[in-house]
């Protein structure tokens, strides 16, 4: 999911320019100069598609330090972290353009970067201050954090539900926090409920097994009420049984076809079972927003969530962060 | 790319392990012990059943381990990746976002005077730096693991984190229900 983009063309001071801007990706400001910035992923893979040239104009040397920052090509990072001229911050994995950014605003060096074309430094980030903003370096690595943390609300907005309409990091946070909480107390409820139900916790076979094809089935039958499935598996309390139930649902979804194969097959232990290929071919969807939909299907049961409409996340917001899960 | 269903089953699985190995033992459990440890099981699977990259996992897991009651669930679960390098990394990183908490805080009371003058709408800006700070602080404290984090990762791993609650609650509430389910029937039989 990497994606590569062009070196920006070689850059040169334009002396013939009043104005002394430095360039910003993030998709918050407005194309003024006709650059197509996109958004950025919130794991930071910013794709730069420019091939204007980003013009540093210095009037004056001491102004050189933001033209580092300009006209460096960018390349789309990995989630591994890179360290700069020994520049030891230990951030996160994925966010080196915070580390770089401020790196590079704090490399006071004169060096004459003009040839910085040249020069393929991996990971400085493009800043560009609209006329009449502060330009140091400090508030240019502030605002591009800022940018950052606003971007990253955005999506965690999409994630946390009813949270469409407050705008603003304090109610987006307060909401967040409720959230988290919830969820938490959630967990506790449910462990706590196990614990009365399940006296014995015995956790034998057969009760392992009717488990995981309910699971399994919840899973992918998003369309059959959950209260349908609680009912057909009430009636269901043997192997055969359930066998059988998964069998008069192998009409409606074909990848389930091996389902009846190793169910039927002699069952040694749990862990067999759960090897078995069924579960392989469970999930046929590779498309992540197709299974969040499923997510967000099975969550309308639960009476806690507000059901949340299912946005167009763009790229891979959500698969970056599982991503290291592969 | 992974679904999360297949966080789910990998989720499952590891639960359903660390009961297992919680019921063989033969202690008789009265109920907060047996909710704590059905709590520190399903926590401990969704934490491994994550790739440990994840911070907030890893601090679930040094957590769980410095409790030395829980350390032979801990370590059964999780095979024989004794990670003691994560924990030496995670207080490292403590101490340093410390010291540098401290030093940001000595600058700030510095500098607090020079900054008035740019700022319109002085305190309402000032209110609502606090009020976010506040609830960065309470974020912190409910991720785990979320001391040592700016704010920036803090709020990657926040979603992080709740994606993952959230396939926790779901299984376990199927769990639950499967559970109660077969309860149920025992019952009918017996009473029958």
């Amino acid at each position: 999911m990497f994606t590569t983009h062009s070196r920006l063309d070689a850059v040169k001071p334009d002396p013939g320019m009043d104005t002394y801007w430095a360039g910003l990706d993030g998709g918050a400001f407005g194309d003024q100069l006709g650059y197509g910035y996109m958004n950025p992923n919130p794991d930071q893979r910013l794709l730069v598609q420019g091939n204007s040239s980003l013009v540093s104009v210095s009037v004056s040397p001491k102004k050189r330090k933001a033209a580092d920052i300009k006209g460096q090509s960018l390349q789309v990072v990995s989630d591994k972290e890179k360290k700069i001229k020994g520049c030891s911050e230990g951030e996160s994995r994925t966010t080196n353009q915070n580390s770089n950014n401020k790196e590079a605003s704090t490399n006071t060096s004169s060096k004459e970067k003009s040839k910085i074309s040249e020069v393929q430094k991996p990971d400085y980030i493009h800043v560009r201050a609209h006329r009449g903003q502060a330009t140091d370096s400090h508030s240019l690595a502030e605002r591009v954090r800022r940018e950052k943390i606003s971007e990253r609300m955005k999506y965690l907005q999409d994630l946390v539900p009813g949270c469409n309409k407050i705008t603003g990091k304090a109610g987006m946070l307060d909401e967040i926090i409720n959230y988290v909480q919830s969820l938490q107390k959630q967990v506790e409820f449910l462990s706590m409920k196990l614990a009365t139900v399940n006296p014995g916790l015995d956790f034998n076979v057969d009760n392992v097994f009717a488990k995981e094809i309910f699971q399994s089935s919840t899973s992918d039958f998003p369309a059959l009420g959950c209260s349908s499935v609680n009912s057909v598996y009430y009636q269901l309390n043997s192997m055969d049984q359930v066998v059988s139930y998964c069998g008069l649902d192998m009409g409606i979804n074909s990848a389930e076809t091996g389902l009846r194969r190793s169910i039927s097959a002699p069952i040694s232990g749990p862990e067999t079972f759960m090897d078995s290929s069924c579960f392989n071919q469970v999930q046929p969807t590779t498309n992540w927003d197709a299974d969040l939909q499923n997510l967000y299907k099975m969550e309308f049961e639960q009476e806690t969530l507000i059901p949340f409409q299912s946005h167009q996340f763009t790229g891979s917001n959500e698969g970056s962060n599982m991503k290291p899960e592969s | 790319m992974h679904t999360s269903s297949t966080l789910k089953k990998e989720f499952l699985k590891k639960w359903i392990k660390g009961l297992q190995i919680c019921c063989s033992s033969n202690k008789k459990m009265d109920l907060m012990e047996r909710k704590k440890k059905i709590k520190l099981s399903a926590d401990i699977a969704m934490a491994s059943a994550k790739n440990p990259a994840t911070s907030w996992s890893n601090a679930l897991i040094s957590e769980a381990k410095k409790n030395k009651q829980d350390t032979i669930l801990v370590n059964s679960l999780l095979g024989t990746e004794s990670d003691l390098k994560p924990q030496k990394n995670t207080d490292r990183i403590i101490s340093v976002h410390k010291r540098v908490q401290y030093k940001k805080i000595l600058k700030r009371s510095c500098n607090a005077g020079k900054r008035m003058n740019k700022k319109k709408n002085l305190v309402a800006t000032i209110l609502a730096k606090r009020l976010v700070k506040k609830r960065t602080k309470v974020l912190k404290r409910l991720v785990p693991g979320g001391e040592s984090m700016n704010e920036f990762s803090l709020i990657k791993e926040a979603m992080d984190y709740m994606l993952s609650l959230k396939v926790q609650v779901d299984v376990m509430r199927s769990v639950v229900t499967a559970a109660e389910v077969l309860s149920e029937d025992k019952l009918m039989k017996l009473v029958e």
